[in-house]
């Protein structure tokens, strides 16, 4: 038991690195917030790209469609390492190629990447599910106001899909948070990279406990609050339509 | 509905299958080696190594070569066992040399008092210093100008720690393994790598477009290593070591890879087991 407690929970251990694994951890905040928010947008103009109408845009259709299958199908661990390893040996101008935007080492960059192109292929497919539940109806009458398939999308359809959605893509949001420490395997330095050095310099795991409490004071009220969306969302349902309930 | 059910049960049943085929797939190689641990093993010898970091340790698993392969295979001969290497990572090494999930490390190790308080090394085989592997052309020439630069590593090594404590560098990134950070060196993603010196000419000699700038004395050696309390396998590769420095079997091994002759002070190096 008490090498349970030495192993896992070494207070001192913690103390005495709290303030490094706390670096690490604003390192993935920043990482999960950025990454997140492109991610949002990303996803949103997958999703939109993937209902454009007519036969003259079906290749666009279909490459979405292609694009979403692909990155949702493969491991953003070898997302990450695609890009990092080869990016910087293309023919691109050196801002891309090795970028160092806003201060920020290009393993910071290379993660966002990775995790816009895998996350936004995600939450393409939550927007869909959202965009498809808004009723019929919905786009008929939109329609045959005069509104073009653009005004009917930006208007009426996606401002209802959203709403619906909101939980879900949190969801996805708090997946993508705990996903960017598969950034440390490039060598950026957030909290699991700096809670592995500690573990393999003292044999000891406390540090990487401590960013896993650290990662727990975020996610636990993030998912408490896709809980009451959800509920929220499903008091909203059964208000609107009474007869809808089956 | 009905047509739902069927499907998923079909697919499921494909899953089942796949997953037993796998299962039996790794029975099989199981059965080849045996942890080399306790009875059942027998001859094999267990070895813990961070592959590749040539010229010490290289090649496709199973058939890996290098220096501390060559080394081990050879004293393992000496003491009537067959050595069988396994790829970890080494920012975890030590750790699982004291859970036991190999008998011993053969893995470029530099023996430093830190690692001692948790392992055992044998007497050294190697004797090691630092390099300074820069992008050709580069002028970075000496650790001091490494002040506010990025500095590629090894996770755990002894350069990761050298470059954090003496180099003032603005930020030092630890990579998985030692050719990540000759490839991000490579990429221009860092401006130099500071890694053990013979795996710096090794680079230098494959990879091209970069180039020592500085070896880095710090008056390193390698040793094998056992876990804490493992006196027996210690004294035999103690044993084993000395025999193969005596017949020669080192000094050929050690041209091979080196491509010159051992120095005089590693055939007598010693260590004492704190």
């Amino acid at each position: 038991m008490n090498e349970i407690l030495d192993q896992y929970f070494d207070i001192d251990l913690m103390v005495d690195n709290f303030d490094a694994v706390l670096e690490g951890f604003w390192i993935t905040i920043q990482l999960s917030v950025i990454a997140g928010a492109l991610a949002l947008l990303w996803g949103l103009v997958l999703a939109v790209l993937r209902q454009l109408p007519g036969r003259p845009l079906l290749p666009v259709r279909l490459a979405s469609v292609a694009y979403i299958d692909v990155f949702r199908g493969v491991p953003l661990l070898i997302v990450i390492l695609l890009i990092s390893g080869s990016l910087p040996f293309l023919p691109l101008p050196e801002a891309l190629r090795i970028p160092r935007w806003f201060g920020k080492p290009d393993p910071f960059w290379y993660g966002v990447m990775a995790l816009t192109i895998t996350y936004g292929a995600y939450m393409a497919e939550v927007y869909r599910a959202g965009i498809e539940a808004v009723p019929a109806g919905q786009t008929e009458a939109a329609r045959s106001l005069g509104m073009s398939h653009g005004q009917t999308m930006r208007h009426v359809i996606l401002p209802q899909a959203i709403r619906k959605v909101f939980a879900p893509l949190l969801n996805d949001f708090i997946a993508l948070m705990k996903d960017t420490t598969l950034v440390s395997v490039i060598a950026l330095n957030e909290v699991a990279l700096v809670g592995r050095d500690i573990q393999s310099s003292d044999f000891n795991s406390s540090a990487l406990t401590l960013g896993a409490l650290m990662f727990l004071v975020v996610t636990l009220p993030l998912a408490r609050l896709v809980d009451r969306l959800i509920a929220r969302e499903k008091g909203r349902f059964s208000r609107t339509s009474p007869r809808g309930a089956a | 509905m009905g047509r739902f059910r069927a499907n998923a049960f079909l697919a499921l049943l494909a899953i089942t299958l796949l997953a037993l085929l796998a299962a039996g797939c790794g029975d099989d190689n199981d059965d080849g080696g045996g942890t080399g641990e306790g009875g059942g093993g027998g001859g094999t010898l267990a070895v813990g190594s961070d592959i590749p970091y040539p010229p010490f340790e290289q090649g496709k698993a199973p058939n890996y070569t290098g220096f501390d392969v060559e080394l081990v295979e050879a004293m393992a001969a000496k003491i009537d066992r067959t050595a069988r290497f396994q790829d970890t990572s080494f920012d975890t090494i030590f750790r699982d040399l004291a859970q036991g999930k190999f008998e011993m490390v053969a893995s470029a190790t530099t023996i430093t008092p830190e690692r001692e308080e948790n392992v055992d090394f044998t007497n050294p085989y190697y004797l090691s210093e630092q390099a300074l592997l820069v992008k050709e052309g580069s002028d970075l020439k000496s650790v001091e100008e490494l002040a506010g630069t990025t500095v590629g590593v090894q996770q755990g090594t002894t350069g990761q720690e050298f470059s954090e404590k003496e180099t003032g560098a603005a930020d030092v990134r630890g990579y998985p393994e030692g050719p990540d950070a000759v490839n991000a060196l490579v990429a221009g993603t860092v401006d130099a790598v500071v890694i053990d010196l013979p795996v710096a000419e090794d680079a230098v000699a494959k990879q091209g477009g970069v180039e020592i700038s500085t070896s880095i004395p710090t008056d390193e050696q390698y040793g094998f290593v056992v876990a804490e309390g493992e006196e027996g396998l210690l004294e035999e590769l103690n044993e084993a070591l000395e025999k193969i420095k005596d017949d020669g079997t080192y000094a050929e091994i050690y041209e091979r890879w080196f491509k010159r002759a051992p120095p005089k002070e590693v055939l007598s190096a010693t260590h004492e087991v704190s």
